[in-house]
């Protein structure tokens, strides 16, 4: 089984920026998006979002199961859960309101009644902003960050160094650990294991991948003995750590940061300070409704 | 005397974070990322249609063995790593659930003593049912805060699917691995 990082340089705008600067861009657009229902600042947002996006090159065949993912959480939230039922709209959206088919419509040659309101609808576009806006900033992280970064980028971040040291070091183990995964799995078929069979109810299913995932996880325990006692012997946790991968901050990144701060700073100001927090529906909006 | 220092060194300091647990959690981490990865991308047939997450087991037993830093390692980093693996992006608050999930079970590994012993399985599986709907909930009401989605939605869109597939995985599969570690801690003196 081969384990392949999504990553590969694509010579983009992205590329250039330093990691740290990229994940307080990200978690900047998550706080602004998060802090206000107002359109306009969603739209701001949802805008600094696109283009970010649209600075890493990301072609659709890249990011096509990520986008899968999000539409199934879009489609519930918004289509069953704001539109249809109008659930997900409570406690943002007060009660009552215009309906969008006041008489009704036709549909089959039946008449039909929807209760689906005009502030509903406005509602289902902010959620759509707000969703995308964070949806794009983080969903093209794993496709533009070398994996050999995180560990390095974190540690930067302000985490503890053990704690940067393990993320960087379960990276490492992955290829392994995928590799012990296949060779158990062939392994056990070999033996006559039915992992696939149709057989037994829930219960007995999930009790089949026990034979898979028992081998490979006291497997990979025995081997972590060893790996710590060659740490201890190199006299790991001894000084602070030097990282291969260095980390160095551009004139463009400190743009990025100020940027970041601007955006996340103005829309806290507008939405706390201004009266721009609350979920409002803008006066044109009805009139495409009467 | 001696049942007193014998009794001193099976007590485990609930958060030492020494050399080994930095292994033991990248190990986890890893072996989290692997397993997620493995039966999400590659589809091991006719397991698909039982649940989705066999691999939420490992972070409760990372944390029922090696303390809770390890299984909030193991399931903060691991869903990290999972994540980045499939392309899905990057989810803080779901791998803050997924670490809770971990990091509860851990809160209970100095009460575990004995691994295939029939009280420690039942602690055990105690903090697996406490660590989901903890991590689970916390995951799932920080949808509220993300998306703007109500309690109804939550609950039934976000909460329950998730609690129920990882209470099962849980339940089923964590007595599985204590029994199989207590083999290897009574063969290494661990």
């Amino acid at each position: 089984m081969l384990v392949a990082w999504n990553y590969r340089y694509r010579n983009s705008l992205i590329d250039r920026i330093d990691p740290r600067a990229r994940f307080i861009f990200s978690f900047a657009v998550l706080l602004a998006a998060t802090s206000t229902w107002n359109p306009l600042l969603l739209a701001i947002i949802f805008l600094f979002s696109i283009l970010w996006y649209a600075s890493a090159k990301l072609s659709w065949q890249d990011t096509k199961r990520g986008w899968l993912m999000i539409s199934i959480l879009l489609f519930t939230m918004i289509v069953v859960n704001t539109i249809i039922t109008g659930g997900g709209a409570g406690g943002v959206v007060p009660e009552g309101g215009q309906l969008v088919w006041p008489e009704g419509f036709n549909l089959f040659g039946r008449h039909m009644t929807f209760g689906l309101t005009v502030e509903r609808l406005w509602f289902a576009v902010a959620q759509l902003m707000r969703i995308l806006s964070i949806s794009l900033v983080f969903i093209m992280i794993p496709y533009t960050m070398d994996s050999r970064a995180y560990g390095v980028t974190f540690r930067k971040l302000g985490l503890p160094d053990r704690l940067a040291y393990t993320m960087e070091l379960s990276f490492r183990f992955i290829p392994t650990l995928a590799r012990n995964f296949q060779v158990t799995l062939d392994a056990q078929r070999a033996r006559g294991f039915e992992l696939d069979s149709a057989k037994g109810g829930v219960l007995n299913k999930i009790r089949r991948i026990a034979p898979l995932i028992i081998p490979v996880t006291m497997n990979a325990i025995v081997s972590s003995e060893d790996i710590a006692n060659a740490m201890d012997l190199r006299g790991f946790g001894q000084q602070k750590r030097t990282w291969l991968y260095e980390l160095k901050f551009h004139w463009w990144d400190y743009a990025v940061i100020g940027l970041a701060v601007l955006l996340l700073g103005t829309v806290l100001y507008l939405a706390y300070g201004h009266g721009m927090r609350l979920f409002e529906v803008p006066p044109w909006w009805y009139g495409l409704f009467n | 005397m001696y049942s007193n220092e014998v009794i001193k060194q099976e007590k485990k300091p609930l958060w030492r974070f020494g050399t080994k647990e930095v292994v033991y959690a990248a190990i986890g981490a890893a072996l989290y990322a692997v397993i997620t990865w493995a039966f999400n991308i590659w589809q091991i047939p006719g397991a698909g249609n039982v649940g989705i997450r066999p691999a939420v087991v490992i972070p409760m037993f990372f944390g029922i063995a090696f303390g809770p830093i390890v299984g909030f390692i193991t399931g903060f980093v691991g869903n990290i790593l999972a994540d980045l693996l499939s392309g899905y992006g990057f989810w803080l608050w779901w791998d803050l659930g997924n670490g809770i999930m971990g990091l509860i079970p851990g809160l209970f590994s100095v009460l575990i003593t004995d691994f295939k012993g029939g009280r420690s399985i039942l602690l055990a599986e105690i903090s697996v049912v406490l660590g989901v709907l903890v991590g689970m909930g916390v995951a799932a009401i920080s949808e509220m805060w993300v998306s703007g989605a109500d309690m109804n939605t939550v609950i039934f869109a976000n909460f329950l699917p998730a609690f129920i597939t990882n209470v099962l995985w849980g339940l089923v599969l964590l007595p599985l691995l204590m029994v199989a570690y207590s083999a290897i801690v009574t063969q290494s003196g661990r």
